[in-house]
């Protein structure tokens, strides 16, 4: 098994997630983090749970301007992840890259339709709909982003540019390099917009959304996804390798996109509730309910280090983790239990986050828990504090229901690793 | 001097690493340089240095990541799992002398 692991499995891995179109995604949607973290600060405000207060905000107008400040990041998360998707791609292909990122966000303006209705069913044109520049234009600006990062790379290395007399400065020949790749691309754009528009009455990325984006987010939105999501991060990380980021390498795109979905909603003052179409699993679900104190919920394990164990080496290693563990960060702990390769703790690695994945999807599909409305915070903010940010008290107190789950799971297991290991201290001690 | 950059996902769990590389090198008098990054900023901080070193858990990349410091004349290893775990500092200061004088 851990040869198969270690011939097969992680060179191939290996090679997926550092082909070069993996790699721009990945790095590339990081742009949209920021932006992320400070809507998520206003949209806390804007929905802050004491009514007295928002009542005041309402009252003040700043509510209002604090959804615009919403505006203006999570709506504009695509925008962010085409242009940051080029942006990587290119410059990793060695040529200077904010050109190739202003032609990708030009190209994915120039895809997406003109116009919005609005609720009283006028036509409005000359606008950028926010609507396909948020949650639902994402898939679509992954595959645009990484597309024009390839074409415009490729027409680079081929030299197909302008070429100037070598009396002109480099600086204002460089200015002209990426008018030639720009003009293809867009031009192309244009084919690609009015296919679209005159065969199927569409656009590309209403068209993606359709086709792919929505099935893929239903489909991630269920609880048969988010266990074996739980089970993938578990098993890598159980044989040594950051299982976090090679499953969210896969799927955090499609979680980010279930949240901006759930803040729609809200933004467009409808209740976040499943009968309206809110979604579970998101990126807070795997955030908050998979990975919290890091993979496999290991501060269980870490507790039970701390105030059950009798052996010197699992007290200290417990003394060592438990800060790092409430800030989500566990490697001391896989490494250092170890639990990588351990077969003594696969059981419980494996089976603590996906009781949460089942408690926590099952308490939001029977109404106990609200679904998340789209509040993020940093992946290392310690649990029930991140809980009551993301979804209020009963988000917090879910958190710290796993938690104590956590313990009880690890606790037989711990007893008979402390056992064995105490019996090795004390015999060693005993020979010396 | 000795310059030694830590690589991890994002720069966060090595981070614990490095503190306890500086205690034990001030404890033996060397004058280090040690800084911890995410795996992201690999080539831009690899210029100029005399060890990078990656967490285990980016370990099985070590290929990839040698293909990017090796012409720059980096010496690049990944820490072993124990030493990792136990953030033993001694452990990994010895490992980048070794890496050093080859």
């Amino acid at each position: 098994m851990k040869n198969i692991m270690q011939k097969i499995i992680f060179p191939a891995v290996t090679k997926f997630i550092n082909t070069k179109a993996m790699v721009a995604v990945k790095d590339g949607t990081l742009f949209m983090v920021p932006l992320t973290m400070i809507g998520s600060i206003f949209l806390l405000l804007a929905n802050f749970p004491y009514k007295p207060f928002t009542d005041f905000l309402q009252e003040i107008g700043m509510r209002e301007m604090f959804n615009q400040v919403s505006g203006a990041t999570y709506s504009i998360m695509a925008l962010i992840a085409v242009a940051g998707i080029t942006y990587t791609y290119v410059k990793n292909e060695g040529f200077e890259p904010m050109s190739g990122a202003v032609i990708s966000i030009s190209t994915f303006i120039l895809l997406l339709r003109p116009e919005v209705v609005t609720k009283g069913g006028e036509t409005v044109g000359d606008v950028i709909p926010k609507m396909w520049t948020a949650g639902q234009g994402i898939i679509c600006s992954i595959i645009i982003g990484l597309l024009v990062g390839y074409v415009y790379s490729l027409l680079l290395r081929k030299k197909i540019r302008i070429k100037m007399p070598s009396s002109v400065p480099e600086g204002v020949s460089n200015s002209f390099a990426s008018l030639i790749p720009g003009l293809i691309i867009i031009t192309g754009a244009v084919v690609v917009y009015s296919f679209f528009h005159f065969a199927l009455n569409t656009t590309l990325v209403e068209f993606i959304y359709k086709v792919i984006q929505a099935p893929m987010q239903s489909m991630s939105d269920s609880l048969g996804a988010a266990i074996l999501v739980a089970l993938m991060i578990s098993l890598f990380w159980w044989f040594g390798v950051h299982g976090t980021n090679v499953v969210g390498s896969m799927v955090y795109t499609l979680f980010q996109a279930n949240t901006l979905a759930n803040l729609a909603l809200l933004n467009s003052g409808k209740a976040v509730t499943l009968a309206n179409g809110a979604h579970i699993v998101n990126e807070q679900f795997y955030n908050q309910f998979i990975t919290v104190t890091g993979a496999g919920i290991t501060i269980g394990l870490v507790i039970n280090f701390c105030f059950l164990c009798k052996a010197t080496q699992y007290k200290q290693l417990g003394r060592m983790t438990i800060i790092p563990g409430l800030f989500n960060i566990n490697e001391p702990v896989l490494f250092g239990t170890p639990i990588v390769l351990n077969p003594h703790l696969i059981v419980p690695f494996i089976a603590v986050p996906i009781v949460s994945v089942v408690l926590t999807y099952t308490s939001i599909a029977t109404g106990l828990v609200p679904p998340f409305k789209g509040v993020s915070v940093p992946w290392t903010c310690p649990p029930v504090i991140s809980g009551a940010l993301i979804g209020g008290w009963r988000a917090a107190l879910l958190q710290a229901v796993i938690l104590v789950l956590s313990v009880l799971i690890y606790m037989p297991f711990v007893r008979k690793m402390d056992k064995t290991a105490l019996e090795q201290e004390n015999a060693s001690s005993c020979a010396e | 001097m000795i310059k030694i950059r830590l690589f991890c996902e994002s720069g966060m769990s090595t981070s614990i690493l490095v503190q306890r590389m500086r205690d034990e090198a001030a404890k033996r008098g060397i004058e280090v340089d040690v800084k911890a990054f995410g795996k992201v900023a690999f080539d831009a901080e690899t210029n100029g240095i005399d060890a990078a070193l990656l967490a285990p858990q980016i370990g099985f990349q070590l290929d990839n990541f040698k293909k990017i410091s090796e012409p720059k004349g980096v010496p690049t290893a990944a820490i072993s799992m124990m030493d990792y775990g136990m953030m033993n500092g001694a452990n990994v200061l010895d490992q980048v002398l070794g890496m050093i004088k080859k």
